[in-house]
């Protein structure tokens, strides 16, 4: 094998030949270099602004409002701040840079993001817009609460009592008498407690899946203290109501409430004329003593019977429980089967 | 130790235990009231290894799975799904195109949940399947897609649950099919159909569900004749019919109301189905026996002898096992009797006659050339099939046939395959006057003298009064032709009415069989309208048989060879007897079997004036639609031409057994090699071809290929046609691939042939160094083991 032929001998000189570097040259290119070059009829530049003047505070607000749907935590986050920014700034006299009505729309859905810092940030937001604006777009915000409460993370579920309180406080009325509003959120805060409307189970509270770590007391007072208020906004004389009944400057006119048009946005809502048919759950109760029809027929006996056992149980839940039993009792004081 | 005991049932309560545990330690803690405090401890410290579970917080997969194994503990998690559940179904409704992928849970999502568990509370959910049937009818437009997708395929679980039956099912999809733009969804809405119907016969056929879903597709076609909709319900209706899932009269009325369809979609839709549907349905069914990966039983023994036993393997055995003798069953099981659709048509004289009118003769009708050709062979196939009468179509054909005409030869394919024995000749005979006055003359191309004088043979065999002598005879010299396609052909006309005619040829035309038959008188003439009386193949061949049986046994028992008496009666009952024929004599009829299958080489090797050439399809086919009645009774009467054959007395009298048919079938055979039939008969008779099958454009045009030559093109074309892949390789090459590709490795040979070279230099070398003493040693004991004769040793 010593003597290898001299075609061989060529090849593998020619495997190890150095290239020859020469001054002034361009530099030899490499066997396996690979030419990345490319032609193209035009390049487009997606994101580059040729304006030289800055955008207005209403562009950015839509540029913001569009990056709500970034994918990224922290964009949506610091979007939502920066719309807040501008919201708490704002003089109450000149209209906002964006309606209510196109901000609400594209933020109600982060309600149930996954993370928690644009959920806080959200909230912060909800509560810099003007509290007239809200009343319209209640039955909105409530579908995305409710989802909220009955969430399967726990997290979210718990931010959205946090929504539903401000939302009571908001636009208390709209939210209790709204399509849907008072039945199916009652039905919400029963399975949240686990308080059954049938009482066949003979065992006290099963756990839960989903609540086997939660089941500790901070949250069920959380959630007692959110049904108080929202019984007490549905089952307590409206505000409202009552101002406008102490009212006799119009002497000989009396009941002139019931015979001008509502000052409520939508009017007419009730009639349902173009939304698919209504079964029970879904209907409107504008009432103050529909609303306590309703409640005696479908919750009460549950929400007794649940407060019962949870003041039995004692410390702060029995305290938040008794709050909410004092609240049952003088919401349905008046109130004859 | 009460508060260890609590402390390790807490430390159960995490997801693995069910509630019901959970419950237990309510109990224990609230009878041993002074431990809370210390269980209590305990749970705030537990916090953080329970705080890691948090992030299945939101696991429907995990919830899904504890649902299903116990759903009367989890109620209450399901419920609380139902309800968000709900809530996103409100918020989707609001706006039924947004994407659904904000938030952790997805709409999608809790669809598949609720419809993996609905079986397992059906009372709660009984809204949620008409939930997603009113978002899907209603809004698929507008949904996204994976959206639509996904309650689409939730629907069709909650079918196979069972906890929707088949025709809401189909209800439900079937509409959004026809009306849906999307082209993602229709293909999976068709697959989803077609797969439930499947399903729903696979036990046993579920008449009430087809019925219903003819019904409706009937409807759609007859509801709107306008649209392509109609589309849908052919799509269904062959892809099933190739299933052999629907094989009924229904299916084919459906088709036939396509076919009836004004949009030309629907109605070429329909016409395809007519002419090649069945055809489909064979392949597949071939396609399904024979593919479905073979399992090589040997092979897996073998395996599970040597490798690791493990009860899934001893399982899968068992399967395989299974599999091969179920397919072994099928392969033995008769042939399920599948009439073709053409059979099962209802009134097909109207159905023929409205096609004719609606798609062909009405002026107003505005569908492309190569529809109407469909039509139009579907028209020509029935009534070549029914024998129908539908005279205005000659009147039509007569219009198109010139050599200018778009694809004429299906138009020749048309006429002829629309005539047969009840058409009347004078409406035929303008025909083949023209296509004679037109394709064939001196002047004409080869090619077109080939087909005109192929199509006028393909008419004549169906209807031999067709033709004048004169024409006969000025056709028929067209076989001193110089081209050999036009010679075949003519050649064709020719022997065709040495059979069918001869007195119509010239003397010198006629050929020895013909002139003696001719001269015998036997010829019979023929006429319009007359039908040869229905008769069995053969049959006086088995009578002879019987005869001669007959006449030995008698002579055996030392009786007079005529007279019937009582035995033979008793004789006959027990053939009767002895229904499963195989033992007699089977043995001594082998022979002849084969001697017939030698035959087939003897006749292509002594015809000598007529069709030398093995490869002329024209020539042969004229043979095979000749009818095998006449050639049987051309048989017999050679043999006994004077006297006119009455009707066979045992065909009139008996019931022939299965015996009695294998012996006429062996008869039959020995009588093909024994008797002097002309050879070109006896090809015919060895491959007579299905009168069902269709005359096609193709087998016009053969002639005119006989002769041409083929381009350079055509011919390598040829020549590599037997090549599967397109490189050449050697064969050494190819069978190594081979074996590759049955998993097997090289031989020994082989792997020392392959060996590196600088390897195996040790043991060369040593062989060379040995000393000279050694090699003395190892030739010593060579020469001695030889002496020995061999290893072992033979003497001692």
């Amino acid at each position: 094998m010593g003597g290898a032929s001299a075609k061989r001998k060529k090849e593998k000189k020619k495997d190890f030949q150095k290239p020859k570097l020469k001054v002034g040259k361009a530099k030899p290119k490499a066997a396996n270099a690979t030419n990345t070059s490319f032609k193209a009829k035009a390049i487009a530049l997606k994101q580059q602004s040729l304006s030289a003047n800055a955008p207005t505070v209403e562009a950015q607000c839509a540029h913001h409002l569009g990056l709500l749907n970034h994918k990224s935590d922290t964009q949506r986050r610091d979007s939502l701040a920066y719309l807040t920014s501008v919201l708490s700034t704002h003089p109450p006299n000149v209209p906002l840079p964006q309606p209510s009505s196109v901000i609400i729309p594209t933020a109600q859905r982060l309600i149930l993001d996954g993370s928690n810092a644009v959920r806080q940030q959200l909230l912060k937001l909800l509560q810099s817009l003007p509290r007239d604006d809200i009343a319209g777009h209640t039955d909105q915000l409530l579908l995305h609460t409710r989802a909220g409460m009955t969430h399967l993370s726990t997290e979210i579920r718990l931010f959205a009592l946090d929504v539903l309180e401000w939302l009571l406080s908001a636009a208390g009325d709209d939210v209790v008498s709204c399509a849907g509003g008072w039945v199916k959120t009652l039905k919400c805060f029963l399975s949240l407690l686990g308080w059954k409307n049938d009482t066949s189970s003979k065992w006290s509270s099963a756990m839960s899946f989903s609540k086997s770590s939660s089941s500790d007391a901070k949250v069920q007072v959380k959630q007692m203290n959110a049904l108080t208020l929202f019984l007490k906004t549905g089952l307590f004389p409206s505000q409202t109501w009552t101002a406008a009944r102490g009212g006799a400057e119009h002497f000989p006119l009396w009941q002139t409430e019931h015979h001008v048009l509502s000052e409520r946005s939508n009017t007419y809502a009730h009639l349902n004329l173009f939304g698919a048919a209504r079964d029970e759950e879904a209907e409107m109760y504008e009432d103050r003593e529909d609303r306590q029809r309703v409640f005696h027929d479908r919750a009460e006996a549950s929400i007794v019977s649940g407060i019962e056992l949870v003041i039995k149980g004692g410390g702060e839940p029995g305290r938040a429980a008794a709050q909410l039993r004092k609240t049952l009792k003088d919401g349905m004081i008046d109130y004859r089967a | 130790m009460k508060f260890r005991s609590v402390r390790a049932i807490r430390l159960g309560t995490t997801f693995t235990r069910g509630p019901a545990e959970i419950l237990l330690v309510a109990l224990h803690l609230r009878l041993h009231g002074n431990s809370t405090n210390n269980g209590k401890n305990k749970i705030n410290t537990m916090k953080r290894k329970l705080g890691a579970l948090e992030k299945v917080d939101a696991d429907l997969t995990n919830l899904q799975y504890k649902v299903r194994r116990d759903p009367g503990s989890y109620f209450d998690d399901h419920q609380q799904q139902y309800v968000q559940y709900e809530t996103q179904r409100d918020l989707l409704l609001q706006n039924p195109s947004t994407s659904d992928n904000t938030g952790v849970v997805r709409l999608g999502d809790l669809i598949d949940f609720l419809a993996h568990t609905a079986d397992c509370f059906p009372k709660s959910t009984t809204q949620f399947q008409n939930d997603l049937i009113q978002i899907i009818s209603q809004h698929h437009d507008e949904l996204q897609p994976d959206l639509r997708d996904k309650i689409v395929s939730n629907l069709v679980l909650l079918r196979n649950k069972e906890i929707i039956d088949s025709s809401v099912l189909l209800n439900t999809l079937f509409p959004i099919l026809v009306s849906t733009t999307s082209k993602s969804l229709r293909a999976l809405l068709f697959q989803k159909i077609i797969s439930d119907l499947r399903s729903s016969n696979s036990k046993a056929t579920n008449h009430r569900l087809n019925r219903t879903i003819q019904t409706v597709l009937f409807n759609l076609l007859t509801s709107d004749r306008e649209t392509t909709k109609g589309l849908w319900a052919v799509k269904i209706t062959r892809e099933l019919w190739k299933r052999q899932i629907w094989t009924d009269a229904k299916a084919v009325d459906i088709m036939k109301e396509a076919c009836l369809s004004e949009n030309e979609k629907v109605m070429t839709g329909g016409t395809r189905f007519f002419l090649g549907g069945d055809k489909e349905r064979e392949e597949a069914a071939e396609e399904d026996s024979d593919s479905d990966g073979e399992i090589d039983m040997n092979k897996m023994r073998h395996q599970a002898g040597i490798n690791k036993k493990t009860k899934k393997k001893g399982r899968e055995l068992k399967k395989a096992a299974a599999t091969v003798k179920r397919k072994e069953r099928k392969k033995n099981a008769p042939h399920p009797l599948n009439f073709s659709a053409l059979h099962l048509l209802h009134d097909p004289q109207g159905f023929a006659e409205t096609l004719f009118t609606k798609h062909v003769q009405n002026s107003k009708s505005k569908i492309a050339l190569e529809s109407k050709l469909l039509v139009l062979q579907l028209v020509s196939r029935l009534v070549g099939l029914h024998k129908l009468t539908v005279i205005s179509l000659y009147s039509y054909l007569l219009k198109h046939l010139t050599p200018r005409q778009n694809s004429v030869t299906s138009f020749l394919a048309i006429l002829a395959q629309a005539t047969h024995s009840l058409v009347p000749p004078d409406v035929l005979e303008p025909l083949v006057q023209k296509i004679a006055n037109e394709f064939v003359s001196e002047a004409s191309a080869s090619e077109v003298a080939a087909a005109g004088l192929n199509a006028i043979r393909e008419v004549c065999v169906r209807q031999p009064l067709a033709m004048n002598d004169t024409l006969l005879q000025d056709l028929v010299m067209y076989r001193k032709s110089k081209d050999k396609g036009v010679q075949m052909a003519a050649r064709g006309l020719l022997s065709l009415y040495r059979e069918v005619g001869a007195e119509l040829l010239k003397k010198r035309d006629r050929g020895k069989d013909a002139t003696i038959a001719l001269r015998a008188g036997d010829s019979g003439d023929r006429r319009y309208g007359l039908e040869a009386s229905g008769e069995i193949e053969g049959i006086d061949l088995l009578e002879q048989w019987k005869e001669e049986e007959r006449r030995k046994k008698r002579e055996a028992a030392g009786l007079p060879a005529d007279a019937a008496t009582d035995e033979e009666v008793e004789d006959e009952a027990a053939d009767w007897k002895n229904w499963d024929v195989e033992s007699d004599d089977s043995d001594s009829s082998q022979g002849w079997i084969n001697v017939e299958s030698d035959g087939e080489d003897i006749v292509l090797s002594d015809s000598d004036d007529e069709n030398t050439d093995p490869k002329k399809p024209a020539a042969k086919k004229a043979k095979l639609s000749n009818s095998a009645t006449r050639e049987s009774s051309a048989a017999t009467t050679t043999t006994n031409p004077s006297e006119p054959k009455p009707l066979s007395k045992l065909l009139t009298t008996t019931i022939l057994t299965p015996a009695d048919l294998k012996r006429l079938k062996e008869l039959q055979a020995s009588s093909a090699i024994n008797s002097n039939l002309p050879s070109s008969k006896r090809a015919a008779f060895l491959a007579a071809r299905h009168a069902d099958e269709a005359i096609t454009a193709e087998t016009i045009e053969a002639a005119a290929a006989i002769g041409r030559k083929s381009t350079k093109e055509e011919k390598i074309a040829m020549a590599k046609g037997d090549r599967e892949s397109g490189k050449h390789s050697s064969t050494t090459a190819i069978r190594k691939a081979k074996k590759e590709s049955e998993g097997k490795s090289t031989t020994n040979k082989e792997k020392a042939r392959k060996k590196n070279f600088l390897m195996t230099l040790g043991k060369a070398k040593g062989k060379n160094k040995r000393s000279l003493t050694d090699i003395k040693k190892t030739m010593k004991g060579d020469m001695e083991r030889r002496k020995r004769g061999g290893k072992r040793g033979n003497i001692g």
